[in-house]
């Protein structure tokens, strides 16, 4: 430390406010679900809560050590950061499995997942490799360079196999694409081939991230909700509407907002352009929905089978073993107050009817105990902490710290999207937990950690010019 | 380029999902009511009613099947406070160490599920769950237990329905029910571990007729799972309803009486109501109670016994047994000489011993008198004709052509297919056509000379009981039949519709006279071959055969109907290893077409000579 002071005093409170928030809500959401008649006490370490807690307040216990350590260090070490990572993921795949995957390491209870923590290593050395370059530099060579730090660990992770934490590495290429390292070098370079062609920039390929995943999330929409049928209720006229064509009605719903918004907030020169971009969004959009849909059903069984499978649609309801269905139940039967803290009949664990409902599915009972009330509270909860975290990274100096809080966001809000989606059938089960929120120590720790490391950078944002 | 606007990009992204996943929540929390009711169902809020399976009468309204009540001793682990193992036991009459391993079982039985994608059982015993310490209790044990119950907290009595069959007789046709598999739970949602379902027989033919409409109530439960009310005032509740009641074609009466002239012989009797095709009676013998295959308790004690013994109870004779027709094929073969016009009524055969064996009577001079005596070489004669019509100049072409000729003949008859009767598990019994030949003996290297022992029902050709009472049936209506089948109403709507359809044979009315003429000579004039049939003041027209059997003595076998002008039973008796056809079929017939037409039975001394009859029929203790 270079200088004397607190080391409170350049704390972000409002962020670290709702990080204490969200872990006191998240450990009696716990305390409820695991609650044990004969050891009622949440001190009692044999319990889930009484883990719960000591994880939390160990979490914390880091917390304060990442402060008291000077923030340069994670710039200056992040390429050792990341090698040590990466060993140790090479290793994991050496140890026994359990539950499938080789993703332990250590023993028993006290293992820790070391794709966890390479979610802070890759963020490090990601945002020391971006703040490096100047715009110019910005060739395929380094949208190479930056796509391979995060291949390496994402192959190392599907080989253990850990779809989860897999999906939640592409998070990455939004700070990319944020960065402007996008893949336009490398579309260029085919679109240039074409004799006569000489472009500098194309759209498509500056957007190329954001519009991927547009496509992915409007393909996976359209698929969970094919074999569902919706009714509505217009104006006395009851229609029903097959999934896709719902997808569809969706999207016009979606055009028909942004066009009354345009008309009330853009200058007349914008418009022009920006209906040109959305009504072909929205043609684009309708045209993959429907292929998505006609393509499915022209696939062959097997081929089916494997897509269903992996999206969760294909168990039985009735089935014992239809998780999504029961978290489903668990979620809608809260009501709108929810029927009350402790009383989740559906998703306790003692009632065994939700599995990992401490774990992955934590939402269920909070759902099922709070509500609509108390789910849309968890929302803005969470909505604060990613617009706090983009109000830090913006208002940093050092594009390093910038960079990494961008990644710290968009990792949060995967789990958040994911997690949460698992619930209400609009992701496929895969098991990944709510950050903050849900039982384990592995995951509470590198989240504190992770969080903790954005404070105690935004914390000393000043010394980087003395 | 403006990085900065990129920032704008991922706010509405988060934004977009925020807001989607809001709209989604508030939709499944607060509009939809889908979700309640699904939480309801995997919380065990939502019960299930069933309703008793539905009765069944026979043709007079007679009750053959009805519901009795029995009980469970559930127990709910949560629920249960030091429980005294010892004096728990006692009440229930077990030992302490009974106690307990029943405990251990329900938990690995009940209490865990065969999981189709890891292949293992997978445990899922709950602890709030309710789930049956003792099944199938009757009232009178469940009496002795019940006052107690209050010492034993967790568990309580429940009642449930199991079958009771108060005529104790026509098991082959009813069946039984048992527990349900997992694999039909999955299949059909309508049933839940531990329900019943129809296994055979009636039970499980009509299985959806009978099982009724159960109804669903979800209630409001407290922390300990006890009922406190209502779910939304009972608007989502059905109410459960039971089936309506079957009335079957069968008389009960008369399958009783049957049964008791069947006991200690092998064998089957199939009557049929002409006119409807509603099956009077069908005797598999020897039979069983039905009430040995109620319930859990009783099928594990009684099935294997059932089943191994050497006298094949549950073998299906009348459905599966598939003989040799004999002699009642010349009745048959008779019809299609006239039909195809290579005999005529006047058509007289020379009894030529030389192609195969006869008894010694005069020759027939016509179609009735070959009938009555059942003459071997007048058919071997007449069918000849059918098969060899000259048409085709190559022998071997000829004999095909009349064979396929014939097949189509015979199958009219509704021979070598399963008929479309309202039971499963019937045989479709064998009648050869050209193809079955060519495989046999090759293309064009076979002729009537080679297949001649169909014309007397001997050889390949091979028909169930059922079949054969059909074409007694058939005769008796002078060519048509309706498909046999024994439930005549479901409730009040009839039958099913394939039995309202009427089948034609592809013979023409009048050809039936002689044939039935021929019949009635077999039974009411002397030197005919059933004379054991005759009954005073009504005409019974009858056939004898005798079927050769290579492992033993041959079966006896008579086919019957009356009254000959307006016929009421059609009539088929086999008694296994009883020699030939006159000597017990034709009594046996006889008395159940008087028990059936006039409800008492005048010769006691031939009833009393059947009833003790034992014949082929092995002893077991």
């Amino acid at each position: 430390m270079r200088k004397e002071e607190s080391l409170t005093e350049h704390l972000d409170w409002p962020l670290f406010g709702a990080l204490i928030t969200m872990l006191i809500l998240g450990l009696a959401t716990v305390y409820s679900v695991a609650y044990n008649e004969d050891a009622p006490s949440l001190f009692n370490f044999s319990e889930k809560y009484g883990r719960q807690l000591f994880w939390i307040l160990f979490s914390l216990f880091l917390g304060l050590l990442v402060f008291l350590i000077d923030s340069d260090i994670y710039r200056k070490f992040a390429i050792p950061i990341y090698l040590s990572t990466l060993v140790l993921l090479v290793v994991v795949l050496f140890m026994p499995a359990v539950h499938g995957a080789h993703a332990w390491l250590g023993v028993g209870s006290f293992g820790v997942q070391p794709a966890e923590f390479a979610k802070i290593s890759t963020s490090l050395l990601l945002a020391k490799y971006i703040s490096g370059l100047t715009v110019k530099q910005q060739t395929t060579g380094t949208v190479l360079t930056a796509s391979s730090i995060l291949l390496i660990p994402m192959v190392l992770i599907l080989l253990q196999p850990d779809a989860g934490t897999f999906v939640v590495f592409t998070s990455f290429l939004f700070v990319m694409y944020r960065e402007g390292l996008t893949f336009d070098p490398i579309l260029l370079k085919f679109v240039n081939s074409i004799p006569g062609v000489r472009y500098k920039e194309t759209w498509v390929g500056s957007h190329f991230i954001p519009i991927l995943f547009a496509l992915v999330f409007l393909s996976i929409i359209t698929l969970l909700l094919d074999s569902v049928i919706f009714h509505i209720n217009l104006f006395g006229l009851d229609l029903e509407l097959s999934g896709s064509s719902g997808v569809i009605f969706g999207l016009l719903l979606i055009y028909t907002i942004s066009w009354l918004l345009m008309q009330r907030f853009s200058t007349r020169r914008e418009r022009s352009r920006m209906m040109i971009v959305l009504t072909l969004g929205l043609l684009i959009a309708s045209a993959l929905s429907f292929t998505v849909d006609k393509g499915f059903d022209m696939l062959r069984a097997h081929q089916k089978d494997r897509i269903e499978l992996f999206l969760g649609l294909r168990e039985d309801p009735n089935g014992d073993d239809y998780n999504r269905n029961r978290a489903m139940a668990a979620v809608g039967s809260g009501g709108f107050l929810g029927k009350g803290y402790r009383e989740a009949s559906v998703s306790s664990v003692r009632s065994n009817h939700v599995p990992e409902s401490e774990t992955d599915f934590i939402f269920c009972p909070f759902a099922e105990e709070w509500g609509f009330v108390g789910v849309v509270i968890l929302f803005a909860l969470y909505f604060f902490i990613l617009f706090r975290i983009i109000i830090i990274a913006e208002r940093q100096r050092a594009a390093f710290n910038r960079i990494y809080a961008y990644c710290v966001a968009m990792i949060l809000f995967y789990h958040f999207a994911i997690n949460i989606g698992m619930n209400i059938g609009f992701a496929p089960v895969i098991g990944i937990p709510l950050p903050f929120f849900s039982y384990g120590g592995s995951s509470m720790m590198s989240f504190s950690v992770m969080l903790f490391i954005l404070l105690k950078l935004d914390a000393q944002r000043k010394d980087v010019l003395r | 380029m403006n990085l900065d606007a990129r920032r704008n990009v991922i706010l509405s992204f988060i934004f977009l999902v925020v807001g989607i996943y809001l709209i989604r929540l508030f939709y499944m929390q607060v509009v939809d009511d889908t979700w309640t009711l699904r939480a309801n169902e995997i919380a065990e809020k939502r019960k299930e009613i069933f309703p008793p399976r539905g009765v069944i009468f026979d043709r007079s309204g007679k009750k053959i099947v009805t519901n009795q009540t029995y009980y469970n001793l559930m127990m709910v682990e949560d629920s249960i406070v030091n429980l005294d193992t010892a004096a728990f036991a006692k009440l229930i009459g077990w030992t302490r160490q009974e106690v307990r391993d029943r405990f251990k079982e329900i938990v690995d039985g009940e209490g865990s599920y065969y999981n189709k994608i890891t292949g293992k059982r997978t445990p899922n015993y709950q602890t709030i769950r309710a789930y049956p310490f003792l099944k199938e209790l009757t009232l009178e044990e469940m009496s002795k237990i019940a006052p107690h119950l209050a010492n034993f907290k967790g568990f309580y009595e429940e009642a449930t329905s199991a079958r009771n069959y108060p005529y104790k007789s026509a098991a082959n046709i009813l069946g039984y029910l048992s527990e349900v598999y997992r694999e039909e739970i999955e299949i059909d949602h309508f049933y839940k571990p531990s329900n019943n379902i129809g296994r055979a027989g009636i039970e499980r033919f009509y299985e959806k007729e009978l099982r009724g409409i159960k109804g669903i109530k979800y209630i409001v439960t407290s922390a300990l799972n006890n009922a406190i009310e209502s779910y939304a005032d009972g608007k989502y509740d059905t109410t459960a309803r039971q089936a309506d009641p079957l009335k079957m074609g069968m008389d009960v009466v008369l399958q009783t009486y049957g049964e008791r002239l069947m006991s200690k012989k092998k064998g089957c009797i199939v009557a049929i109501e002409p006119s409807s095709g509603e099956i009077l009676s069908m005797v598999s013998a020897p039979s069983y109670d039905p009430n040995l295959l109620v319930g859990k308790r009783n099928i594990s004690a009684n099935y294997p016994k059932l089943a191994r013994d050497p006298n094949l109870p549950l073998f299906p004779r009348p459905l599966q047994a598939e003989y040799p027709p004999g002699s009642i094929f010349k009745l048959v073969q008779s019809l299609i000489g006239l039909q195809e016009g290579v005999i005529t009524a006047n058509s007289g055969f020379p009894c030529d011993k030389s192609m195969v064996g006869c008894h010694n009577h005069p020759s027939a001079r016509n179609i009735a008198e070959a009938i009555k005596f059942s003459c071997n070489p007048y058919y071997y004669q007449a069918v000849r004709r059918i098969i060899q019509q000259g048409v085709k100049k190559n022998n071997f072409a000829d004999a095909e052509y009349g064979l396929n000729k014939w097949y189509k003949y015979i199958r009219s008859f509704g021979l070598g297919k399963e008929l479309d009767a309202d039971v499963s598990g019937q045989r479709p019994g064998l009648i050869p056509n050209s193809d079955f030949y060519d495989k046999w003996y090759g293309h064009h290297t076979w002729a009537f000379s080679t297949i001649r022992s169909i014309s007397i029902g001997q050889g390949e050709v091979k028909l169930t009981p059922l079949q054969m009472a059909n074409i007694v049936a058939i005769i008796a209506n002078k060519g048509w039949y309706y498909t046999p089948h024994f439930v005549k109403s479901i409730g009040y709507r009839g039958p099913l519709p394939q039995f309202r359809k009427k089948h034609w044979t592809m013979i023409n009315r009048r050809h039936f006279d002689p044939v039935i003429e021929g019949m009635r000579l077999v039974v009411n004039e002397d030197g005919g071959t059933g004379k054991q049939a005759r009954m005073d003041n009504i005409i019974v027209c009858g056939k004898t055969g005798t079927v050769q059997n290579p492992h033993g003595e041959d079966h006896s076998v008579f086919f019957a109907f009356a009254p000959m002008n307006n016929p009421k039973i059609a009539i088929a008796v086999f008694v296994e290893n009883a020699g030939w056809g006159g000597s017990w079929a034709a009594p046996i017939a006889q008395l159940m077409i008087e028990k059936y037409l006039k409800r008492k039975v005048t010769d006691k001394d031939k009833e009393k000579r059947m009833i003790e009859a034992q014949i082929a029929f092995k002893n077991v203790d």
